[in-house]
C-alpha cells in the first residue's frame, strides 16, 4: 500500500467514525438544551464554512454573507407566515433568494478592489436590513417576524423529538460540508486561490476573474440561504439580529479561529464557539460577576478571541491541527526510513 | 413643491450633510494616512454620546456621587478637622444633583473618544501595520472592537435609551414660516467651523502638516525627519474626536442606545466611496451631496426608501468612478 492510499483509507475511517459518532449522540445525550445548542452550532458552522469560500479561498472580503443567511430565513418565514406555504417550499425558496442576492450584490462588487468591495457588501447588507425594517407590516419590523409555524411531516412535529432537528441540519451540514471540499479541490477552487495569490498572473492565464467571484458568492450563498430558512423554523421567528455586528462578529470568529481557507476549521470551531459563547451567556458564573447583563459580555469575549487569534494564530486551530499531525506524520516517516536502513 | 417643503429639505439636507461629514472626514483622514479603515468608527460616535450624558446628565456620575457626599455630610460633624475639611466637598457633591452640563460634557467626551481611538490604535491597528494584507485584517479587528464597545456599554449602562440636554433650550426658529430647531441650526453652524478648523489644522500646523506629508507619502516623511510611528496614532485620535463630536450632537437629535453610529456609519461609508476616499474636500462636498440626496429623496418618495436611492446612487457611482468622483490614484 502506497502512503497515499494509507491516507485516503484513514480519512475515511476517520469520516466514518465521526458519522457514526454523530448518529448517536442524540441517543446518548438527553439534555434539551445541549441539542438545542449543537443545532444551533451546526447551523452556523453551516454559515461560517460557506463564508470560508468567499472570504478564505476568493480571498474576497464578503460582509454581505450574513444577509444571505437573513434573507433565506425572512424568506422562508414569511412565505409560511404570510402566504401559508409550506416550510419545505418555503426553505429552498431561502436557497433561491439567497442566491438571487449574491448575484446581486457581487455584479458591482466583482468590479472593485480590497476596501471598496468590503465597504459595498457591507452596505448591502445594512441596505437589506433597513428595507426589512421598513416594512414592518411584512416583516415584524424591529421586533422580528414571529409565529413562524415549526417544522413537521403529517403530524409529526420536529420539536417533540430529539432527533429530528438534529439529524435534518446535521445532514445539510454533511452536504454542505463535502460540497465545499470537493468545490475548493477542483479546478474552480484551485483557480479561486490563483485569482487570490497572484491576481495579474491568473488573469494573464487565462481565469475570467468576474465570472470566477461571480461564482464564488453565488456557491457560498445557497446554503446559507437553506441554513436561514431551517433557522427561522427551529427558533420559530426571524430577528433583524442576524444583520447586527455583534452575530457578524461571532460567525467572523468562527471562520478566523477555525482557520482561514480550511472549510473543517470553521465546521468544527463554528459548533465549538456556539457551546462556548451560549454557555456563556446562561451560566451562573457569569452571572454573578457581570449581574443581569450577560449577553452581551460573550460578544466582548468574543471579540477579544478574534483580535488575539488575528495577532498570534493567523492560521486557526485547523491550521495549528494541520501542523501537528504533519510534524507526527514526519517523526514517523523518519522512524521507518531509519528502521528500513536498520533491516 | 411648496416654499416650506424647500426650505425644510434644504435645512434636513444640512444637518444630515454636517453629521455625515464629521463622520466621513475622520474615516478618510484615517484611510489618507494609515491606509487603514475603521469599522469601529460608529461606536467612536456612540462612545462620544454616553461619555457626554454620563457627565452632563442627573442620571450619570451625579447620580453614582450622590451616596458619597451623603456619606461625607451625615459622617463630617463627628469627625472633627478633617470632617470639617471634608463637609464643603460633600455638600458640594449634594449640589450637583442635575449633573455637570455640557459645558463639561463636550470637554470630557473629546477626551474619552480622543483616549478611546488611542487605545484602539494601540491595540487593533499598531499590531498589523506593516504587514501583507493589514488593511483587510484591520477591518476584522476593527469590527470586533465596534462589537466590544456596543456591548460593553450595554453591559455598563443597560439597554436603555438616554437622551442628552438640548445645547440651546428655546422655541424653534422661523425661517420662511418653517420651524427649525434650535439644536438643528446650532449643527448647520458649528459643524463648517468645525472642519474649518480641522483645515486650519492640517494647512498651519506642524503635526497637521505632518500628518498631510505622511498622507502623500510616508517613505518620504520619515526622511525629513517626521516620526511616522506617532502620526498613525495622532491621526487616530483627531479622527475619533471628529467621531465623538458627531455623537454629542446626535444625542441631542435623536436618543442614545449602544447600537446608535451604526447606520449614521453606513451613510459615512456611502460618503467616503462617493466622495473618494482619502480626499477630504471631496469627502465634504459628498456629504452635503448624499445629505441633500437624502433629505429630498425622504421627502419625495418615502422616509424608508431613502436610502435604497442612496445606494443606487453609490452603486451607479461605482460601476462608472470606481475609486470616487474626486479620489484619486490609491488601490
Amino acid at each position: 500500500m502506497t502512503p497515499m492510499d494509507e491516507r485516503r483509507n484513514i480519512r475515511y475511517v476517520i469520516w466514518a467514525l465521526g458519522i457514526a459518532v454523530f448518529l448517536a449522540i442524540p441517543h446518548v445525550v438527553t439534555d434539551k438544551f445541549l441539542m438545542h445548542l449543537a443545532i444551533l452550532g451546526m447551523l452556523y458552522a453551516i454559515v461560517a464554512s460557506n463564508w470560508d469560500l468567499t472570504l478564505g479561498y476568493a480571498g474576497v472580503f464578503n460582509f454581505a454573507h450574513l444577509a444571505f443567511f437573513g434573507i433565506g430565513a425572512y424568506t422562508s418565514g414569511i412565505l409560511a407566515v404570510k402566504y401559508g406555504i409550506s416550510p419545505w417550499l418555503g426553505i429552498p425558496a431561502g436557497g433561491l433568494t439567497a442566491a438571487l442576492a449574491s448575484i446581486l450584490v457581487s455584479i458591482p462588487a466583482i468590479r472593485l478592489r480590497g476596501i471598496y468591495v468590503a465597504l459595498l457588501t457591507f452596505a448591502c447588507s445594512q441596505l437589506v436590513l433597513l428595507l426589512l425594517l421598513s416594512q414592518p407590516l411584512i416583516t415584524g419590523g424591529q421586533q422580528g417576524l414571529t409565529g413562524v409555524p415549526q417544522l413537521q411531516i403529517g403530524d409529526f412535529l420536529f420539536r417533540k423529538s430529539r432527533f429530528a432537528h438534529f439529524y435534518l441540519v446535521g445532514f445539510l451540514l454533511l452536504c454542505s460540508t463535502i460540497f465545499l471540499r470537493r468545490l475548493v479541490t477542483s479546478d474552480f477552487g484551485l483557480s479561486l486561490i490563483a485569482l487570490r495569490d497572484f491576481e495579474e498572473y491568473a488573469v494573464a492565464r487565462g481565469i475570467p476573474l468576474a465570472r470566477q467571484r461571480l461564482l464564488a458568492f453565488l456557491l457560498s450563498s445557497i446554503f446559507p440561504g437553506l441554513a436561514g430558512g431551517v433557522y427561522a423554523h427551529f427558533l420559530i421567528v426571524a430577528s433583524p439580529d442576524i444583520f447586527g455586528f455583534s452575530l457578524t462578529t461571532l460567525l467572523l470568529s468562527m471562520v478566523l479561529v477555525g482557520g482561514v481557507a480550511t472549510i473543517y476549521g470553521p465546521v468544527l470551531v463554528g459548533v465549538v464557539m456556539t457551546f462556548v459563547s451560549e454557555l456563556m451567556a446562561t451560566s451562573a458564573w457569569m452571572s454573578d460577576v457581570f449581574g443581569i447583563s450577560r449577553g452581551p459580555v460573550r460578544f466582548m469575549f468574543v471579540a477579544v478571541l478574534i483580535v488575539l487569534t488575528m495577532r498570534f494564530f493567523p492560521e486557526g486551530v485547523w491550521g495549528l491541527i494541520k501542523r501537528f499531525s504533519a510534524r507526527a506524520r514526519d517523526a514517523q516517516g523518519t522512524a521507518t526510513e531509519e528502521q528500513s536502513q536498520i533491516t | 413643491m411648496t416654499l416650506e417643503a424647500i426650505v425644510a429639505i434644504i435645512a434636513g439636507g444640512l444637518v444630515s450633510g454636517s453629521l455625515y461629514a464629521l463622520m466621513a472626514s475622520g474615516l478618510s483622514l484615517v484611510w489618507g494616512t494609515v491606509r487603514m479603515f475603521n469599522f469601529a468608527h460608529g461606536a467612536l460616535v456612540m462612545v462620544g454620546a454616553y461619555s457626554a450624558w454620563y457627565v452632563s446628565n442627573r442620571g450619570g456620575i451625579a447620580k453614582a456621587l450622590q451616596p458619597i457626599g451623603k456619606s461625607i455630610v451625615a459622617n463630617g460633624e463627628e469627625a472633627g478637622a478633617l470632617g470639617g475639611l471634608l463637609l464643603p466637598l460633600g455638600e458640594w457633591i449634594l449640589s450637583i444633583k442635575g449633573g455637570f452640563g455640557l459645558a463639561l460634557g463636550v470637554p470630557f467626551a473629546i477626551l474619552c473618544c480622543g483616549l478611546v481611538g488611542y487605545i484602539m490604535y494601540v491595540l487593533l491597528v499598531k499590531p498589523f501595520v506593516g504587514k501583507p494584507g493589514a488593511d483587510l485584517v484591520v477591518i476584522i479587528t476593527t469590527i470586533a472592537g465596534a462589537s466590544f464597545m456596543q456591548n460593553g456599554v450595554q453591559v455598563i449602562f443597560g439597554p436603555r435609551y438616554k437622551q442628552l440636554d438640548r445645547i440651546l433650550k428655546g422655541p424653534p426658529l422661523q425661517i420662511l414660516e418653517t420651524a427649525i430647531g434650535l439644536q438643528e441650526v446650532l449643527i448647520i453652524v458649528l459643524t463648517p467651523l468645525t472642519l474649518f478648523l480641522l483645515h486650519l489644522f492640517l494647512k498651519h500646523s506642524k503635526l497637521g502638516l505632518a500628518i498631510r506629508a505622511v498622507a502623500q507619502n510616508d517613505d518620504f516623511a520619515h526622511l525629513v525627519g517626521i516620526n511616522v510611528s506617532q502620526i498613525y496614532p495622532l491621526t487616530f485620535v483627531v479622527s475619533s474626536i471628529l467621531a465623538g463630536l458627531c455623537g454629542v450632537m446626535l444625542g441631542g437629535l435623536f436618543f442614545i442606545l449602544p447600537t446608535m453610529g451604526a447606520q449614521e456609519l453606513l451613510f459615512a461609508f456611502v460618503v467616503v466611496v462617493f466622495g473618494g476616499l482619502g480626499s477630504l474636500p471631496g469627502t465634504i462636498v459628498g456629504a452635503y451631496v448624499i445629505g441633500f440626496i437624502r433629505e429630498s429623496s425622504a421627502y419625495i418618495i418615502d422616509l424608508y426608501w431613502a436610502p435604497v436611492v442612496l445606494f443606487a446612487t453609490l452603486i451607479i457611482v461605482l460601476i462608472f468612478r470606481p475609486r470616487g468622483l474626486m479620489g484619486g490614484e490609491d488601490s
